[in-house]
């Protein structure tokens, strides 16, 4: 079991007593008095073992019995319920699910990390951030002329570079990633052309819904540079803010800030429905309180 | 105390008769044995739902094929039971040879990336779920062909999906050994970013870690490990067991620096911390389901660090003179149900008392010897070698702690262990005696008084000349003078 060590404790010939004082490292040799014709070669050890020694077989087995057996408790898929259980309480998100959990990963998916400009839902924060200073920040496009603002979207390489397709060409040299990166998409002029189309629209229309056709081309039904009336705070969205906002939602009473119009009549308060141009909920969500609650995932 | 969240034993749940079970579950062995020979040993791991069936194919070869294909050519046009045929997909794909199949098509993998990062997010999910199953897959063709998934599933390593991130880091995680080449593309596609940032959010999900560490690639890991090594309430033993295995790979590799490196990072004070109140429980009779699956990994920790660990830095690494006491608590009471764990418990015992004073004498404070003295004769199939180097590891120290030996009766034992057939058992237990007989003058007498002069006369006449040597010398220069 101990043999190779032993071995060499052997080979090593008669050695003393070793104060206790240094380390033996399995390759050191050590220096010894040797006494005439004693053949007592014990000497304390330490024993360092690689991995694979087969005096850990037994565990490594019983390790991958263990792996092999391995499964983690999930939800089970239950039929689809004619109720739902859980609803999307993005308003104007039209989706209903049976358990917590697809609910849960449908927000995380979804409604995280959008951007409030164009409605882009990205899949992490980082990526956010990026996109929202390469396409929405006018200081970064002025910057961009003459300084590598474009990061690396791989995160820890640090590299900056002059345009996007720059930085594109790096992502697919360097890092190997593949020419159709969907989370890398070039900005053109083709987008702002077709938002003009749409309108901002009111309440009761629920067709203005956010829909998307892949994670980067959602098309919402709004401009969001149409000037809001008195409404000139910009919403950094976090996604304390996601769930704030969508909390207040639910409490109707709560005025949306900046656009509540006043009625001139107390006893009948007026509540302005209208969500600020530069509140989004994410893909298919209506800039409303209303919006038909369906099954659609 | 500590539950085995979240993850159980599947077994016997089969439904298959239990002598079935048991002669499947004997071969499985003998695979791993074979493999682990072979330097092959590496489980991939499936995430399954609870109330499914074991993963084994339930359905014809020929019919799941052809589902996969159907399933294929409805997926790319799109129609609107979209989730209902990826889910049917991802079932289908259990089967391996729908794995290959579905491979074969050039446009598989262009398809699942567009429903990995489409907008239905229940679609990612069963995405994703497909790309596991192929991940797993027995063939070694199939994983290799969700290479162009990589990027992907490191992006969405930071996302906030909890089970979503899960079969990425799993599916990463099954992806990884695969070969040399694909470690140096998740290299570049930055892996070790990726998945020190989503540890930060999974802390409890180490799947690609153990990739990550047996795979030798770089990493800053340690703290991060350490951090998750305690196990919480929460999340029971799971993620504290799969933390403490890719600690033994790290400190398991040859290199010296590594070993440092941990131990700056505290990993032995933690490591043997845990040990002790894992001792504690056991020694109350409480422990838990599971337990040994990570003091297995928590020993080898302590076994190898302490190898690398200064003397002079010994005490102030340890902190902890109860660790002693823990090693032994655990050594007895998995001596007969884990023989393997009292083995590597001894190991580690005989690692803390090489070249220490303060813990061969802790040992004989604690009165811990007779234990190991006790358990001596019992070899059941261990080499008891260790436990003796333990206490040959004592002797060594002072004579003082030669005549407590003697004392609590260590002669009546050796001459229970020079019977033994392990040459290896009897030379050091010569060489044992030899320290014994030095120490004191009287122990001569007392040792030819148990009758011992005979073994050793025996011994001469030994083929192996080692034995014969120190036989020789001790008749020569100590029993018979």
């Amino acid at each position: 079991m101990l043999q190779p060590e032993l071995d060499r404790l052997r080979t090593e010939g008669d050695v003393l007593v070793r104060s206790c004082g240094d380390v033996c490292p399995t390759s050191e040799t050590e220096q010894s008095e040797v006494e005439e014709g004693n053949p007592f070669s014990f000497s304390p050890r330490l024993i360092h073992l690689h991995k694979d020694h087969e005096l850990f077989e037994d565990g490594d087995i019983q390790r991958h019995m263990y792996l092999q057996d391995l499964y983690i408790f999930a939800e089970d898929d239950k039929p689809s319920l004619s109720v739902s259980e859980f609803a999307c309480h993005i308003s104007g998100c039209t989706t209903v699910f049976s358990t917590l959990q697809e609910y849960e990963h449908h927000y995380n998916s979804l409604h995280r990390n959008v951007c409030c400009s164009c409605h882009r839902s990205l899949p992490t924060a980082r990526l956010l951030d990026i996109h929202i200073q390469e396409w929405h920040d006018s200081l970064f496009t002025i910057l961009a002329e003459k300084q590598d603002m474009y990061q690396c979207l791989v995160e820890g390489c640090g590299q900056r570079f002059r345009t996007s397709k720059h930085r594109k060409d790096h992502l697919i040299k360097i890092h190997k990633y593949p020419q159709d990166f969907k989370f890398d998409k070039i900005k053109t002029d083709r987008r702002e052309k077709k938002r003009q189309q749409h309108k901002d629209t009111d309440m009761e229309v629920v067709d203005d819904v956010c829909v998307s056709e892949g994670v980067c081309e959602d098309m919402c039904g709004v401009l969001s540079d149409q000037p809001e009336q008195g409404e000139s705070m910009e919403m950094h969205m976090t996604d304390e803010d996601t769930t704030g906002m969508a909390a207040n939602i639910e409490d109707p009473s709560l005025a949306v800030h900046g656009t509540t119009s006043t009625s001139t009549d107390p006893l009948k308060p007026r509540y302005s429905y209208r969500v600020p141009a530069n509140i989004c909920f994410g893909q298919a969500s209506v800039r409303g309180f209303r919006g038909r609650r369906g099954k659609r995932k | 105390m500590w539950r085995l969240n979240k993850v159980r034993h599947k077994a016997g749940r089969h439904g298959d008769s239990s002598e079935q079970f048991r002669s499947k579950r004997r071969e499985q062995e003998n695979a791993l044995r074979q493999a682990r020979r072979d330097r092959q040993l590496v489980s991939k791991r499936l995430l399954l739902n609870d109330d499914e069936e074991h993963p084994e194919v339930t359905m014809e070869t020929n019919s799941a094929g052809q589902d996969v294909v159907s399933l294929f050519l409805k997926l790319q046009h799109s129609g609107p039971e979209k989730e209902a045929d990826l889910k049917a997909l991802s079932k289908a794909l259990r089967d391996p040879s729908a794995q290959l199949t579905f491979i074969k098509y050039g446009k598989s993998m262009h398809l699942l990336v567009g429903l990995l990062t489409g907008s239905n997010a229940q679609c990612r999910l069963q995405a994703v779920q497909c790309l596991h199953e192929l991940s797993h897959s027995p063939h070694a063709t199939v994983a290799p062909a969700c290479l162009p998934v990589t990027p992907y599933l490191l992006t969405y390593l930071s996302g906030q999906s909890t089970r979503f991130t899960e079969l990425c880091l799993y599916t990463l995680g099954n992806l990884c050994p695969d070969s040399d080449v694909v470690t140096e593309k998740l290299l570049a596609q930055g892996i070790i970013p990726a998945l020190t940032s989503c540890l930060e959010n999974q802390r409890h999900n180490l799947a690609l870690v153990e990739a990550v560490v047996l795979k030798q690639l770089p990493s800053d890991l340690p703290s991060l490990l350490l951090s998750v090594l305690t196990p919480d309430p929460q999340f029971g033993l799971a993620p504290a067991i799969e933390c403490a295995w890719c600690l033994h790979y790290l400190t398991s590799r040859q290199s010296a620096v590594d070993g440092r490196v941990l131990l700056c990072h505290g990993a032995l004070l933690q490591c043997s911390s845990l040990l002790v109140s894992i001792g504690g429980v056991v020694a109350d009779g409480k422990k838990e389901e599971g337990m040994e699956l990570l003091i297995c990994p928590l020993l080898r920790c302590v076994g190898n660090l302490l190898s690398s660990c200064p003397v002079d830095d010994l005490i102030a690494q340890v902190d902890d003179v109860r660790l002693p006491a823990a090693l032994c608590a655990l050594l007895q009471a998995y001596l007969h149900t884990q023989p393997a764990l009292a083995r590597e418990t001894a190991w580690v015992l005989n690692n803390l008392t090489a070249h220490s004073i303060e813990f061969c004498s802790a040992l004989l404070t604690l009165n811990l010897v007779p234990g190991l003295i006790q358990l001596l004769p019992f070899s059941q199939g261990i080499n008891t070698m260790v436990k003796l180097r333990v206490l040959a590891n004592i002797a060594h120290k002072k004579k003082e702690f030669c005549v407590q030996l003697i004392q609590l009766g260590l002669l009546s034992a050796l001459c229970a262990t020079l019977k033994m057939a392990d040459p290896e058992m009897v030379t050091l237990s010569l060489d044992v005696l030899f320290m014994l007989v030095t120490s004191c003058p009287q122990v001569a007498e007392e040792f030819v008084k148990q009758g011992g002069l005979s073994l050793i006369e025996a011994i001469q006449y030994n083929s192996e000349g080692e034995m014969r040597r120190r036989a020789a010398y001790l008749l020569e220069h100590k029993l018979l003078s």
